[in-house]
């Protein structure tokens, strides 16, 4: 499968899933308990799953792992902001500023 | 009509915050049912225009749409990132606005694009993005208790724009309130400012995204959104276990292909995240 229509089954198959997953204990098993090992194991899902796509994003942009580059930079600074403040905005805006700042130091 | 054991309180369980979801979900609260019915919340059953407005004209709608504002701002970047990628992907209009309006999380858009970009085979995409969705599996179960006095109806739409930005907000007003309904209207504000500002940066970046400069590195406004998500969670070892496996396993496996990494480092993450967990419950317990 190929082109726009394997674009279109990803639309649909991703979407229709993650709605299953939105709706899932609030609608369809809604008369059940979440086993607790499972409700134990999902917890872990954010810092895992966001953890392995923030890294690629932050280390190897280009395809290289670069160890020491104003994104490592940055992303730390954006990390110690987030842990601190836990908004999205505040993140953002140390984030971008110290990727600028560094970027123009290192030019 | 569906009749929901509850208690008599609507819905309060506990006075306890929910907001990060870092912490135990609670099955305890699913079977608190005491004999006793609830009366049905008069929510309305069907939509109707007239029952938009009227929900749009309530105060709850419009606190939780203004207090969802400023998340909004931040998702700018990220939503104009995601219709970038939709170009870049070589998506047409149509494409692009189903991916941000049936499948509606940031995440799981910029990941579809990567592996379709990838070339990855459609199975090894919709189950890598399954696994990321997991999370709305727990986001689901921690809201389940508070939105089940509500309508079918209301439990559908509301299901719809259940993310992790809204999830955050909604579960603060559900456990500040005493009343299901005012907590459901305010969910439905937060979905709203979220679900226009994400069509809307995604319709933008996809056709406007051009004339941002490549220097101003726009797309680094990503991981940052997911580092908001990540970094306030790292306060106990656990999460902080499962954070640095799937940090260095997405690397360690850097060369399997379709990006395997991904779900491997993420499975690998998860269960070591469990079993430090379990470890710490175990040495507390001595």
């Amino acid at each position: 499968m190929e082109g726009a229509l394997k674009l279109w089954a990803i639309i649909v198959l991703v979407g229709a899933l993650n709605y299953a997953s939105r709706l899932s204990f609030i609608a369809i098993f809604s008369r059940r308990s979440i086993p607790p090992l499972l409700a134990r194991a999902l917890r872990f899902v954010p810092a895992a799953m966001l953890t392995a796509l923030i890294v690629p994003m932050v280390v190897m942009p280009s395809g290289a792992i670069e160890p020491m580059s104003p994104r490592v930079v940055a992303a730390l600074v954006a990390s110690a902001v987030a842990f601190r403040t836990r908004s999205t905005l505040a993140t953002l805006a140390a984030g971008m500023l110290a990727l600028w700042i560094v970027q123009a130091i290192g030019r | 009509m569906r009749r929901q054991p509850a208690c008599d309180e609507p819905c309060r369980i506990r006075d306890e915050s929910l907001a990060d979801a870092d912490r135990p979900l609670a099955p305890r609260s699913r079977n608190i049912g005491t004999g006793r019915t609830l009366r049905e919340p008069r929510l309305p059953g069907t939509l109707s225009l007239k029952r938009l407005r009227h929900l749009a004209a309530s105060p709850d709608f419009r606190a939780g749409f203004v207090e969802m504002l400023p998340a909004c701002i931040g998702l700018i970047p990220f939503g104009l990132v995601c219709g970038v990628g939709a170009q870049a992907a070589g998506a047409d209009a149509l494409a692009a606005f189903g991916l941000s309006t049936i499948i509606f999380s940031g995440a799981a858009q910029i990941l579809a694009l990567q592996l379709y970009a990838a070339g990855a085979p459609l199975a090894i995409v919709v189950l890598t993005c399954f696994v990321l969705g997991l999370r709305l599996l727990m986001y689901s179960a921690a809201m389940a208790p508070y939105l089940a006095p509500l309508s079918p109806r209301w439990q559908r739409g509301l299901a719809f724009v259940l993310t992790d930005q809204a999830f955050a907000a909604a579960i603060r007003r559900f456990n500040a309130t005493h009343d299901p309904r005012e907590g459901a209207r305010y969910f439905a504000g937060c979905g709203a400012a979220l679900w226009i500002t994400w069509q809307s940066t995604n319709l933008a970046g996809y056709f406007a995204g051009n004339l941002i400069p490549v220097s101003w590195s726009l797309d680094f406004a990503v991981p940052l959104c997911f580092i908001a998500l990540v970094a306030p969670l790292l306060r106990n070892v656990p999460n902080v276990t499962a954070a640095l496996v799937a940090g260095v396993a997405v690397l360690a496996f850097g060369g399997l292909p379709m990006r395997l990494n991904l779900i491997v480092a993420g499975v690998l993450g998860i269960v070591a995240g469990t079993l430090a967990e379990l470890a710490q419950e175990r040495w507390k317990a001595r």
